[in-house]
């Protein structure tokens, strides 16, 4: 299992198109964020400005770690590489396995790297501007921890996808399209069906929520939201797996 | 060595390789030899657990692929010297491929060596030549030092040269002992590669055996005669029931032997110029063999 796993970390980190896509989803949340707390009034910042600002810009570099999840799968099958892999490892939940833990970190990383970041540079815009000093913010560590963690499972989502259509663009558009058309679509339909608010079921959107220094009020709670979300893409990842296993390669 | 039991492989309704057993030895090259189209890649994808099949089992000194733990150390495959990613390094690409088998990343460098690529070892492999990605190809089958080395056609695209290079490999890999099968369509290449042949047709084993017999078997042998009385030699074969065409100044007797012939034109006082037995080519031998199994039967098989 361990030689799988540095094989896929291997893979990975040899492919320009992924380095790139590494970099650029750490780069533009930063420059979001950083951005925003340079222009921002001074007035107008608070102990919660910087962290919200942080976990705010945390949906795109989730996205972006995401495309880098389906990356990785589709590039095997669009350049041939993927039965060099399957006969080199003939068992394909562990080649799954490998290449989920491997983007799983990387993607928990490439987060890590934005909070890291966006904090250190982030608080020295703010001590060089004219602003009061600053409480911490309670809830700025749990809503940071939940966006590294959001890292870890939307690369897996991504991979997913990717091993289920084989395919980059159809994969990244499903990507996409699911948080941002689909979960709405599908929500804003159920919610004029039921008076319940349904947005909270919608798993995508749930995992998006569990990022927020404040919470919306009727959902599942930080912890809960986000192993909602865990929950969706380990089936979706288990399904995707099935399908490596049973199709030829 | 390789122990290939009633494989079958199904696309739905069509059945693409069926019921097909051969065995590969060590210590020589089998050709695995087909029309295109004829289920040589599926048998070889199947084989190594890339295709599922649906009856059958293919064993590598008994174990079956799956059941490998390193399988590179026992198997060296290459199916397509296309499988790599373009903007990989050389190096690169064999270093992930070793690192999945626990080799080091000493052994990248040695096959990089010993297949001549050590100098472009730092280049993507999207600027290599077909012949240099046909070498990395054979450095990957190498890495493991496998016994068993399965390469499906090889040749095909490569100028003379790297024709020449990997016909040289792959004597060379037989000549140490291992097993080695190669395919390709063209019995042409194979005579000059393969010990052994499995030819197959429409998924179908049709002969295993050593290319002299397969030759000896199939290729057509005809007597030719050049003769100044020829048209009585003919009308007089023609009269005992031979089957005789004639060209413009020769005849060709088919389905006997040259003794026959000569003593019939010496018993009937025939001078003979020209009195001689020829044997059909390899092509022709293979054509006849599969001719009922091609699966795609091109405008050109009139002209053959």
């Amino acid at each position: 299992m361990i030689a799988t796993i540095r094989s896929e970390w291997i893979k990975l980190r040899t492919v320009r198109s992924n380095v790139t896509t590494a970099i650029v989803a750490v780069l533009i949340p930063l420059a979001i964020s950083l951005l925003s707390v340079t222009f921002m009034g001074e007035n107008n910042i608070d102990s919660g400005t910087l962290p919200g600002f942080i976990v705010g810009s945390g949906s795109v570099a989730v996205l972006l770690i995401g495309v880098l999840g389906v990356l990785c799968v589709t590039q095997e099958y669009s350049q041939g590489t993927i039965r060099l892999t399957l006969a080199a490892t003939p068992s394909r939940p562990r080649v799954y396995l490998a290449k989920a833990v491997v983007v799983a970190l990387l993607g928990a990383a490439l987060t890590g790297l934005v909070v890291l970041i966006g904090n250190v540079v982030g608080s020295a815009i703010i001590d060089a501007r004219d602003v009061p000093a600053l409480d911490s913010n309670p809830d700025a560590a749990p809503a940071f921890l939940a966006m590294i963690l959001m890292g870890a499972v939307v690369a897996v989502l991504g991979m997913a996808i990717g091993a289920l259509t084989r395919n980059p663009p159809s994969a990244i558009t499903t990507l996409v399209l699911w948080p941002l058309l689909v979960e709405g679509i599908v929500g804003g339909l159920l919610s004029l069906a039921f008076d319940d608010d349904v947005a909270r079921w919608m798993p995508f959107q749930s995992g998006l929520n569990s990022m927020f220094l404040e919470l919306p009020e009727d959902g599942f709670g930080r912890w809960g939201s986000l192993g909602y979300f865990a929950a969706w893409v380990l089936f979706v990842s288990l399904i995707a797996e099935r399908s490596l296993k049973r199709r030829d390669a | 060595m390789i122990t290939v039991e009633g494989l079958t492989k199904k696309y739905g309704s069509t059945v693409a390789v069926d019921d097909l057993s051969f065995t590969v030895e060590p210590g020589v090259v089998t050709g695995f030899l087909g029309p295109n189209g004829s289920g040589k890649s599926t048998t070889m994808r199947c084989m190594i657990g890339l295709d599922r099949m649906q009856a059958g089992r293919a064993l590598f000194d008994g174990k079956s692929y799956s059941s490998l733990r390193a399988p590179l150390h026992e198997v060296g495959t290459l199916l397509d010297a296309g499988n790599a990613h373009s903007g990989r390094t050389a190096r690169n690409h064999l270093r992930w491929m070793a690192a999945s088998n626990g080799l080091p990343v000493k052994r990248v460098d040695e096959v990089l060596e010993i297949v001549g690529l050590q100098q472009v070892a730092k280049k993507r492999v999207g600027q290599f030549s077909l012949g240099m990605k046909q070498r990395l190809g054979i450095a990957s089958v190498l890495l493991g030092d496998p016994r068993v080395v399965i390469l499906d056609e090889p040749a095909n695209g490569l100028d003379p040269e790297g024709i020449r290079w990997i016909r040289e490999m792959l004597k060379h890999l037989a000549l140490q002992g291992r097993a080695v099968l190669v395919s390709s369509h063209l019995l042409s290449e194979m005579a000059l590669i393969a010990d052994s042949l499995v030819v197959i047709g429409k998924g179908r084993l049709i002969e295993q055996c050593t290319v002299d017999q397969f030759i000896s078997r199939h290729a057509k042998k005809w007597v030719v005669v050049r003769s100044p009385q020829l048209g009585n030699l003919v009308d007089l074969a023609r009269a005992k029931g031979l089957q005789v065409a004639t060209n413009e100044n020769t005849a060709e007797f088919h389905g006997v032997e040259s003794a026959v012939v000569g003593e019939l034109a010496a018993g009937n006082g025939i001078v003979l110029h020209e009195l001689s037995t020829q044997t059909g080519s390899l092509e022709d031998a293979f054509l006849e063999a599969t001719a009922l199994s091609v699966e795609y039967h091109g405008l050109s098989e009139s002209a053959t």
